[in-house]
């Protein structure tokens, strides 16, 4: 029950502030950063709904990113359609992928489930970079740029203010599963999947329903930053690497938590931005060190914050408001 | 090219050069997945990081041999001690302390451990891509129409022998028992006064061991540079989960399945597709068989 | 213990928020002309990109000796971009913290186009000096040029030599010459792989014998591969490859027996990287591989000012590496020098300016490093046949220029290629 406090209040200031900063801040570079802040976020939070609360953690969610990203970029450059449209193709195609994914690996957990997400999303990977005739195979789409609203060539401020909407309708649905009915029972297959059959839940059902609303989450986000970036490769929107990070900023930032997926974004990509910025200009030969920093890092902030920057608040705030009954170590 | 011809001598040849590149192939797999399926096993860590340490076995075996002169099976015996010890201080110093929490923070504790070593590699060493010509990598051995080279068959040598003296280890030995103890329920192994901690701090430093190993004689065969780990990775992962955590015939076996898969795969249908073939082939074996092939039953369902 | 860590976090967090709050750095001080250099420096790309920087800041100093552009001294903000993500966030930082009006890079065609769209975006400049993805320039960015020629060139050029040269000296008619291609399955191999089968099957009937696709990042066995094309029997082999696969490739070949003619490849990695011949010694000979020219150049084939120029580039690359200049060296180093070209003659770096005295320029083959000439068309592409590439083949360690033949003193050697411990 405590913990609710920080996260309604930390998440006000942070959206508030997100909000207000486009407008005080005219850097561009600024800007850029708090769109991909707020996407990457936005891509963690979705990852969050299978994995923080529906326990299935996945390091496959690459696959509904990249159906995002070439359903739209296909449709724009192919068939001169709106990417609001492509979006829409990609939710249907994820929420598929989801199912048949969910369906299929519904009895596996942990390291196994893992590992089976990986596998799905390199298939994906691999049919995208040798279907030639229609993806273009490895080379890739470059997403055309055609500026307004319905075709998403927005102006930084605007994608701004999308990416922020985009962010603050994903924490609100955190936060409303994390309330509801649907959240209490996903919350009890979670901690305890046999007890949870035993009171009755329908287990299975309810985690193919997670990942398959956690997959149309991802795969619009995916769609955003196919038209923010302009090019959709596959062995990037397809990659390990990409899973990896959406799940690392909810990690990061406190797992199963609303508020989490975005401080964890935020912490990561100006870490990530700052160490490539500093260090990359050094002597050549030398890029290699920012990276080598970062990893430390993470291993770091992993290792002192298990509970990730959430849990921290909490603890700072129990430090402020008072000891509990029983003393901490 | 009509792949599926008739069997005639030619065919023979080329079945029987097919069929030795797999079991070549295959033992590769399994020296990378044995340590794998060790710290995978009984600690239940999905070390990202596995493919890195396989990359500094290889550069290991390179500098000895570029700097010293030292042939990369003199190293090897250097390794096992080497590795051993890098296996013993990475876990005090990074797995130790997160052994207790939840397994998301130990999968990224090795991603982040993973980006380090890499790029560590990258700075020390750059991007170049290096080779280590020894003789034996250039003997090549000709047999009934089937050629394949000297550093292979020592790979395979090795590899074989490894597994059974870590499976006699495992199911014979009373360190062995007490890690499949610990393995199959750290609970109840603490109740029954084992001290799980060594326990972690041994395997590790065993399944680094193995990987270093591993690194060591894979570095004749192949380039070395910063992410060659990437190589092998994924798939020795596959093969662990094919052939059963924590059991050495399973990868064994697993490999060779693996290894199949891909030489048979890429001949009929082309090397395109061969990551797909297994990638399929683990799905349905998950979809089935979740423990894997020759894994317990139900192992699956413990998972976390 | 967790006060301090708590309170170090909340610091890493506080000043990286700063940073990247913080004010524009803009342009230096007069004297200076900055702009932004953008290569892959991490990741699996990485060493060619640290080549192409080598290139870069070897004829940046060449530049600055001479007077460097617009009568200021050149100078660089580097930036590392391993994946398009990067790119465009990289290109972004250059662009409004360091200032920049033009950009340059970025070797691989997965970066390229998210970076060009980023500086479009905010009507940058973007100087493209390696990057082979066709589409480049078919998106009507007014921004985009590029100084090399794209995979559809690479392709024509392979398929040139082996009809030209190759084809007679095998003594089969290029309609009768079996050849299979394999390739690396990245962006750069499928360009170039297709546009090679397209050109080797419509213009000259040649007989194709299979395509065969891998991962050069998984790829740990060709023997399938080997073994059928063994059974198909090529005249030539055309293999696009990445470094690490074209080593192994090679080994396996041997071992395998696999006798062919010929084999050609296109591009500074894999046969056209250092690193091949390294890890082969001697027993590296034979393989061409179409490249900016090595050793052998008829330097004296270019024209006066050009011979001046590619002398002192490679004493410049001979200083700084201690070898040759590589074909990373040569395409950036080429490149800028272009772009120094280009901004001498607008004396400006506002875009329309700029475009004008790109579409102006028309110097012929031999007027510049690596025996280029230039001449861009409407959509900012340096012309086919102006940027020459040349044939080379490694002989005893050593990546030597073989075609075209008027441009080098050595010549091809092996055609076909003899057995495998018959090559000396």
């Amino acid at each position: 029950m405590r913990l609710r406090l920080p996260r309604r209040r930390g998440a006000l200031a942070f959206f508030l502030a997100a909000a207000v900063a486009p407008l005080v801040v005219r850097d561009q570079f600024f800007l850029d950063g708090l769109i991909l802040v707020l996407l990457w976020g936005a891509l963690s939070s979705a990852w969050n709904v299978a994995a923080g609360y529906g326990g299935q953690v996945s390091l496959g969610h690459a696959a509904f990113f990249g159906i995002g990203a070439y359903a739209a970029a296909l449709l724009s450059a192919r068939f001169g359609q709106s990417p609001w449209l492509g979006m829409l193709l990609g939710v249907l195609l994820s929420i598929g992928a989801g199912l048949i994914i969910g369906y299929l690996s519904n009895r596996l957990r942990g390291p196994y489930f893992a590992l089976s997400t990986i596998a799905f999303s390199q298939v994906l990977l691999i049919v995208a970079s040798r279907w030639r005739g229609f993806t273009a195979g490895s080379e890739g789409i470059p997403v055309p740029f055609r500026p307004g609203f319905a075709t998403l060539g927005l102006s930084h401020a605007a994608w701004a203010y999308l990416a922020l909407g985009v962010a603050v309708l994903y924490f609100a649905v955190q936060v409303v599963l994390e309330r509801s009915r649907l959240g209490y029972q996903l919350a009890g297959v979670r901690e305890d999947e046999d007890a949870a059959e035993a009171l009755g839940i329908a287990s299975r059902r309810l985690k193919v329903l997670a990942i398959a609303v956690s997959a149309a989450l991802t795969s619009i986000c995916g769609t955003l930053w196919a038209q923010y970036v302009g090019f959709v490769d596959p062995f990037y929107v397809f990659s390990v690497d990409l899973s990896v990070r959406f799940a690392l900023m909810s990690i990061i930032g406190g797992i199963g938590t609303a508020l989490g997926p975005f401080l964890g974004s935020v912490l990561i990509t100006s870490l990530e931005t700052y160490l490539r910025a500093t260090f990359s200009g050094m002597k050549t030969g030398f890029a290699g060190i920012y990276l080598v920093i970062y990893g430390a890092m993470l291993v770091l902030v992993v290792r002192f914050l298990p509970e990730g920057l959430v849990g921290l608040a909490a603890r700072l705030r129990t430090r402020v408001t008072g000891p509990p009954a029983t003393a901490a170590p | 090219m009509d792949a599926a011809a008739r069997l005639g001598p030619a065919e023979i040849d080329v079945l029987a050069q097919l069929g030795i590149s797999t079991v070549l192939l295959g033992s590769l797999y399994a020296l990378i997945a044995v340590g794998l399926t060790l710290i995978f096993g009984i600690m239940r860590v999905v070390n990202f990081a596995h493919g890195e340490f396989l990359m500094l076995g290889m550069y290991l075996a390179f500098w000895s041999f570029t700097l010293w002169h030292v042939d990369p099976y003199v190293t090897l015996l250097g390794a096992v001690p080497l590795f051993f010890l890098v296996g013993l201080v990475t876990y005090t110093g990074v797995m130790r302390p997160i052994i207790h929490a939840s397994h998301n923070v130990q999968i990224f504790t090795t991603v982040g451990l993973s980006i380090a070593l890499q790029n560590l590699a990258l700075v020390l060493w750059t991007g170049d891509y290096h080779v280590l010509r020894a003789w034996h990598a250039s003997t090549v051995i000709r047999i009934a129409g089937t050629a394949f080279n000297l550093s292979q068959v020592i790979a395979f040598a090795v590899s074989v022998a490894l597994t059974v003296a870590l499976f006699v280890f495992m199911k014979r030995t009373h360190t062995g028992r007490v890690m499949r103890a610990t393995a199959q329920d750290g609970d109840a192994a603490v109740l029954m006064g084992i001290d799980t901690d060594r326990v972690y701090r041994l395997t590790f430093a065993i399944g680094i061991a193995c990987v270093g190993v591993a690194g060591v004689l894979v570095a004749p065969l192949y380039a070395t540079y910063p992410t060659a780990g990437l190589q092998f990775v994924l798939l020795a992962y596959v093969v662990v989960v094919l052939g059963g955590l924590g059991d050495m015939v399973g990868a064994l076996l697993g490999s060779l399945i693996v290894a199949g898969v891909e030489v048979v795969g890429s001949y009929l249908f082309g090397a395109a597709w061969k990551e797909v073939f297994y990638f399929v082939l683990f799905i349905a074996v998950l979809m089935f068989r979740p423990a894997g092939l020759f894994g317990q039953r139900g192992a699956e369902t413990l998972g976390v | 213990m967790r006060h301090r860590v708590a309170a170090l976090t909340v610091l890493a967090l506080a000043l990286t928020l700063a940073t990247l709050a913080g004010g524009v750095s803009g342009q230096a001080l007069s004297g200076e002309y900055k702009i932004g250099v953008l290569e892959p420096l991490t990741g699996p790309l990485a060493g060619e990109g640290k080549r192409h920087l080598e290139g870069y800041e070897i004829v940046r100093d060449m530049i600055n000796e001479r007077g460097g552009v617009m009568g200021k001294k050149l100078v660089f903000a580097v930036a590392d971009a391993p994946d398009p993500t990067a790119a465009a966030s990289e290109a972004n930082r250059l662009i409004t913290r360091e200032g920049v009006k033009i950009i340059t890079g970025t070797f691989s065609s997965r970066l390229c186009g998210a970076a060009s769209e980023a500086a479009a975006r905010h009507n940058v400049i973007y100087w493209e000096t390696s990057c082979v993805d066709p589409r480049f320039n078919k998106r009507g960015l007014k921004n985009a040029f590029r100084t090399e020629i794209d995979a559809t060139g690479f392709a024509w050029y392979n398929i040139e030599f082996i009809v030209k040269h190759l084809a007679p000296r095998l003594n089969i008619r290029p309609n009768q010459l079996k050849i299979a291609f394999l390739s690396e399955d990245s962006s750069y191999g499928q360009g170039v792989t297709e546009s090679a089968r397209q050109r080797a099957k419509q213009e000259f009937g040649m007989q194709e014998l299979g395509v065969e696709y891998y991962n050069f990042t998984t790829i740990n066995d060709f023997t399938p591969v080997i073994v059928k094309f063994k059974q198909a029997g090529p005249d030539v082999v055309h293999h696009i490859a990445h470094t690490n696969d074209s080593i192994l490739f090679w080994r396996q070949a041997r071992e395998q027996n696999f006798q062919f003619k010929a084999l050609v490849h296109a591009g500074a990695t894999g046969y056209g990287s250092p690193d091949f011949g390294k890890a082969h010694g001697d027993g590296a000979n034979g393989p061409f591989a179409l490249l900016e020219p090595g050793p052998g150049f008829k330097i004296e084939s270019l024209r006066p000012d050009g011979q001046k120029l590619e002398r002192d580039f490679r004493d410049a690359v001979k200083k700084r590496t201690g070898g040759d200049a590589q074909g990373g060296h040569q395409l950036a180093g080429g490149g800028l020098w272009v772009l120094k070209l280009v901004l001498d003659r607008a004396r400006s770096d506002d875009l329309d300016k700029f475009r004008a005295a790109v579409t102006a320029l028309d110097l012929p083959v031999g007027s510049m490093i690596n025996g280029w000439g230039v001449k861009f068309n409407d959509e900012g592409q340096n012309a086919n046949e102006r940027v020459q590439h040349y044939m080379l083949q490694w002989q005893n360690g050593r990546l030597v220029t073989v075609w075209p033949e008027e441009f080098t003193t050595m010549r091809a050697k092996w055609m076909p290629l003899p057995a495998w411990d018959q090559r000396k």
